[in-house]
Order: structure tokens, then sequence, then C-alpha cells
């Protein structure tokens, strides 16, 4: 075996895993603009004869993709805002705050969390909203999305907390500022690149979720993406071409957003994972 | 300057909206799923307490041990099957100077993807009339097979489907543990002589085990919260065929408001999700030593 050969052998392999799972995309990305299923059954690999950019058109507005879309941005983005913030808010007060046992109590008592399987604690969620009358509401995920976030959140900011220096906030303290500004302008800041994370990988995680959109929420016009998707997909069950549209629509935002912060999704996803 | 971090209002204020959100939709519904689960609530007459009839049943039950069954198979699938991939692909990628970025990159994305979103994706590539995965067989020369309407391949369907999924994940995971390796130490056992795959087996592997203890209980874990896949792909059948205990648990709930017995069923998904892992760390992770650099 030849050196060149032999250097390539990973090559070989890893591009062969590279198109086992790009081709599912290059065929669902050709596919939404084709205008029919005759026209993808025909070729599927191939380049649409004609290009029906009119299935974006119709699957956006006709299919109701942007009432999800919309849905699932304000749920996903509103949830992880306020998700980070309780956290952050949390996690300064366990690590800063002069109340050492009592906080290490909550610490371990809010990581009980990240032991529990979300699927478990699905029927006993869906009667607690419906107890609670959110049961149909965008509360119904709001309220859940944020709270199954905060364990992950907490003792990921914590730890991020734990390496940034005190000086800067004794310093604060002896020009007599008070603990809340202290908090806004002083230690949120200096966690930015955490928050980022926690941010990111939250928004992620309710953009995707699929189980409780899909059974807390009945109304169509409140359903979110994944939900949604999958109801969009039993009403077209025969129009292949624009469900494509809709996998289109859903997917391109999230690969968008990875395509500028990689390394950050990596690094909270993977982090979150491992330290759980 | 102590009292401005002692201020117990600023510390009610900071802690208590997280402990409330907390507990009320983490521990309060893992406490009632612990009460309903002896109940016979079906959401409108009384809940009568009925002892360990429900969890009886459960094991009774053909359709949940089938279930059972499912989880077991995948999460034998994931572990016996995907784990070893997973090592040989992130060696593979962790000796390539070129293109390693993009190869992590693209591993890893479908993971960040909605599950039901690649659900959807991939029962259009296993359609028989229009899919990418039939026209491919079939001009092979291979019959045209009903992916997820056959009950011998709708399983084996949604595995790989799963496999696409998080491989990815958890190749990146263990692909980090390698590069944080120091080089010398590979280094050295070049000089000596060693070939790659030496050096692969006997040097990378022993020192990233504790990565890998990691990736098999994540596994684990993962192979017992598989639901979503399945009821977006087949919605757990076709004839029960697909089920995993969630999926069944769902549907109990939701098609027949029957809440008493599918809390219990959760309970009992829990319980494996603890045994199994726990299992797994006494039988092989204790054993084994971390390894400092």
């Amino acid at each position: 075996m030849t050196p060149t050969l032999r250097k390539s052998i990973p090559h070989i392999l890893m591009m062969a895993y590279v198109v086992v799972i790009l081709a599912p995309f290059l065929f669902i990305l050709f596919s939404s603009f084709k205008a029919d299923n005759l026209a993808i059954a025909l070729h599927p690999f191939g380049l649409p004869k004609k290009w029906e950019f009119e299935n974006y058109r119709e699957a956006w507005v006709k299919a109701k993709i942007n009432v999800y879309f919309f849905n699932s941005l304000y749920l996903a983005f509103s949830s992880a805002v306020v998700g980070v913030l309780m956290a952050a808010a949390t996690a300064f007060a366990l690590v800063r705050m002069k109340f050492g046992r009592i906080s290490a109590w909550i610490y371990q008592f809010v990581l009980i969390g990240m032991l529990i399987p979300g699927n478990v604690l699905f029927i006993a969620q869906y009667l607690l909203v419906q107890k609670l009358g959110i049961l149909g509401t965008h509360w119904s995920l709001f309220l859940p999305y944020t709270a199954g976030a905060l364990p992950f959140s907490v003792l990921l900011i914590c730890a991020f907390m734990r390496s940034i220096p005190r000086e800067l906030e004794e310093a604060a303290i002896v020009d007599g500022m008070n603990v809340l500004r202290m908090f806004g302008q002083i230690v949120l800041p200096l966690t930015v690149p955490a928050l980022v994370t926690v941010f990111i990988v939250n928004f992620l995680g309710n953009w995707n979720e699929y189980l409780l959109s899909f059974f807390f929420i009945s109304k169509d016009s409140l359903r979110t993406l994944p939900a949604g998707m999958v109801q969009f997909r039993d009403a077209f069950q025969t129009n292949y071409a624009l469900i494509c549209t809709g996998i289109v629509f859903s997917v391109l935002p999230v690969l968008v957003l990875y395509m500028f912060l990689q390394r950050k999704i990596i690094e909270g996803l993977t982090a979150g994972s491992i330290k759980g | 300057m102590r009292s401005t971090l002692k201020n117990p209002y600023v510390y009610l204020l900071f802690v208590l909206p997280t402990i409330a959100l907390y507990f009320l939709f983490f521990i309060y519904p893992m406490l009632t799923s612990f009460y309903y689960g002896f109940t016979n609530w079906n959401g409108l007459d009384t809940k009568d307490y009925v002892g360990f009839a429900n969890f009886a049943n459960a094991f009774k039950d053909a359709d949940f041990r089938h279930s059972i069954l499912n989880n077991l198979i995948i999460l034998l699938f994931s572990c016996c099957i995907q784990v070893p991939l997973i090592i040989v692909c992130s060696l593979l990628i962790s000796g390539v100077k070129r293109l390693q970025g993009f190869y992590k990159t693209t591993v890893f994305m479908p993971s960040i993807l909605s599950t039901s979103v690649i659900g959807i994706l991939w029962g259009f590539i296993y359609d028989p009339d229009v899919g990418l995965l039939d026209k491919t067989l079939r001009s092979l020369g291979a019959p045209t097979i009903y992916w997820l309407a056959d009950t011998n391949w709708a399983l084996p369907a949604i595995l790989i489907t799963n496999a696409w999924q998080w491989m990815g994940f958890y190749i990146v995971l263990i692909l980090a543990a390698i590069l944080a390796i120091p080089r010398e130490i590979d280094e050295a056992a070049r000089i000596d002589g060693a070939t790659g795959p030496q050096r692969a087996w006997y040097l990378t592997v022993p020192l990233i085990k504790p990565i890998i203890n990691v990736v098999i209980m994540l596994s684990i874990a993962g192979a017992l919260r598989v639901v979503d896949i399945v009821l977006v792909m087949t919605g757990g059948g076709p004839a029960g065929a697909t089920d995993v205990m969630a999926s069944y648990m769902v549907n109990k709930a939701i098609k027949y408001s029957d809440y008493g017995y599918g809390t219990a069923l959760s309970i009992i998904i829990f319980a494996f999700a603890l045994v199994l892992t726990a299992l797994y760390q006494i039988l092989f992770a204790r054993r084994q030593e971390r390894v400092e650099f």
C-alpha cells in the first residue's frame, strides 16, 4: 500500500459518511422545487427540470407554515430568554451571595431534575396544565419549556460564574452599588459567553420540541413547527413536493444559525450532556 | 460590605421564581405520578387506590412487554453497533489534518434538528413509491420493501433513522476527548514503531475509556427516551411492531385517558432508566480508574 493511498482511506470512509448525511437534504431540497410526485419519482436524484418556486408560496401561506413558524419562533425565543435570565439570577445568588448552606442545598435540589427523563413527566405535566386551565394555550408550552431548561442552565451558568474573579464585584460593593444594579451592570455582562451558550441550547431545544407541542395544543393556529409539520404531512400525505418545502422551511433557520454559531452550538450541546 | 451580598430579599427574589417553576413542573409532576400510578383514574370517575395492580397489569400486558423488548433492541443496537462505529469514526476524523473541521461539523448537524422533522424526512425517503432509498435499491435489483408498513422492517428503519440523527453527536464528544490527549504520547509510540491501528487500539482507546463510558451511559438513557421518532414515523405501528414504552404510554394516556395506568408505565420507564444506568455503573464503569495526564 502506498503512503498516499493509506492516507486517503480515512477520507474515503468519512466522505461516504458525509454523503449519507447530506444526500437526504439534497433530495429534499431538489424535491421541494419539483412540480409533483411524478416529477420526483421519475428523477429522484436530478435537479428539477422546471423550478417550481410556487411551492414555497403555497406552503408558506396556504399550508400555514408561516403561522407555525412564528409560533415556534416567539415561543422558543421568549422561553429561552426568560429561562436564561432566571437561571442567571439564581446562579448569581447561589454562587456569590453569602447563604452557603442553603445555596448548596438548593443547587443539589435543582440538579436532581437532570436525572428525570423528560417523557416520564409527560402525563403528569399534561394533567397539571389541564388543572391550571392553560391546556391548549401557549402557556402550556412556555412554562414547561422554561422549567425544563432550568437545571442545565443553572448548572452551566454556576460553573461559569465560579470562574469569574470577584474583584470587580468587591470594588462595586465598596463604591456603594446595590446588589441589583451590580447583578445587572457587572455580573450579567461578564457572564455573556455562558448566557449565549445556554440561550442557544435552550432555543434549539424549544424550537425542536415535539411531544408536548403536539399533544398540549389542539388549535391549529397555535401549533409550533414540529407539531404543525406532522399535521401538515398527514393533511398533504400525497403531495411530497409540498411536504419537502415544509421541511426546508423548518430546517433552514437552524442550519443558518448553525453555520454562524457552530462552535458555540457544539460546545453548548455537548457540555450539557457530559455534565448532566 | 458583606451585608450587600447578604440581602435576604434579593436572594429570595433571585432564587424563588426558579425554585417555584422548577418545583411546579418537575418535582410536583414526579410526586403526582407516583400518586396517580397507584390509582385507576381515567379522568372522569373517582380516583381509587388500586395498589400495585397497574404495575402487575403492565407486566401482564403483552403489548407493553413487546414495547419493553423494542426498547431493549434499541439499547443493544446503540451500545453494540453504534458505539463501535462511533469510536471508529472519531478515530478516523482525529487522524486527518485536512477537512477535520468539515467532517466534525457535518456529522454533528443532524443532531441539532427536530426529531419530528427528521421523522418526516426519513418517512419520505422510505416511501415505496417516490422515496430515495427504494429508488436506489430497485436500481440495484432489489424488490420493493414497504419499510414502515412491514412489521419486519419498520423497527430497523427507525433504528437507522435514529442512528443517522445521533451518531454524529457522540462522534464529536469522543473526538474532543481524543484531541485532548497530549501529542507526545502518540509521538513516542510512533517513534517506537507502532502502526496507526496499533496506536489507536492500544493507546487512544484505553485513554478515552472514561468518555466511552459516558457515551454508553448516554446511549442507555437515550434508548429509553426514544419516543418522538416512533410517534412521527409509525405511531407505534404496524400492529404495535415499533411501539416503545414511552410511545405506548403516550397513546394509553391520550387516546384512552388511562391516566392511572399511563403514569404507572411512566414510573416503570423511570425505574428502567435508573436501574440500567446504575447496573452499568456497577458492572463496568466502576472498575476502571480514571486516567489523568
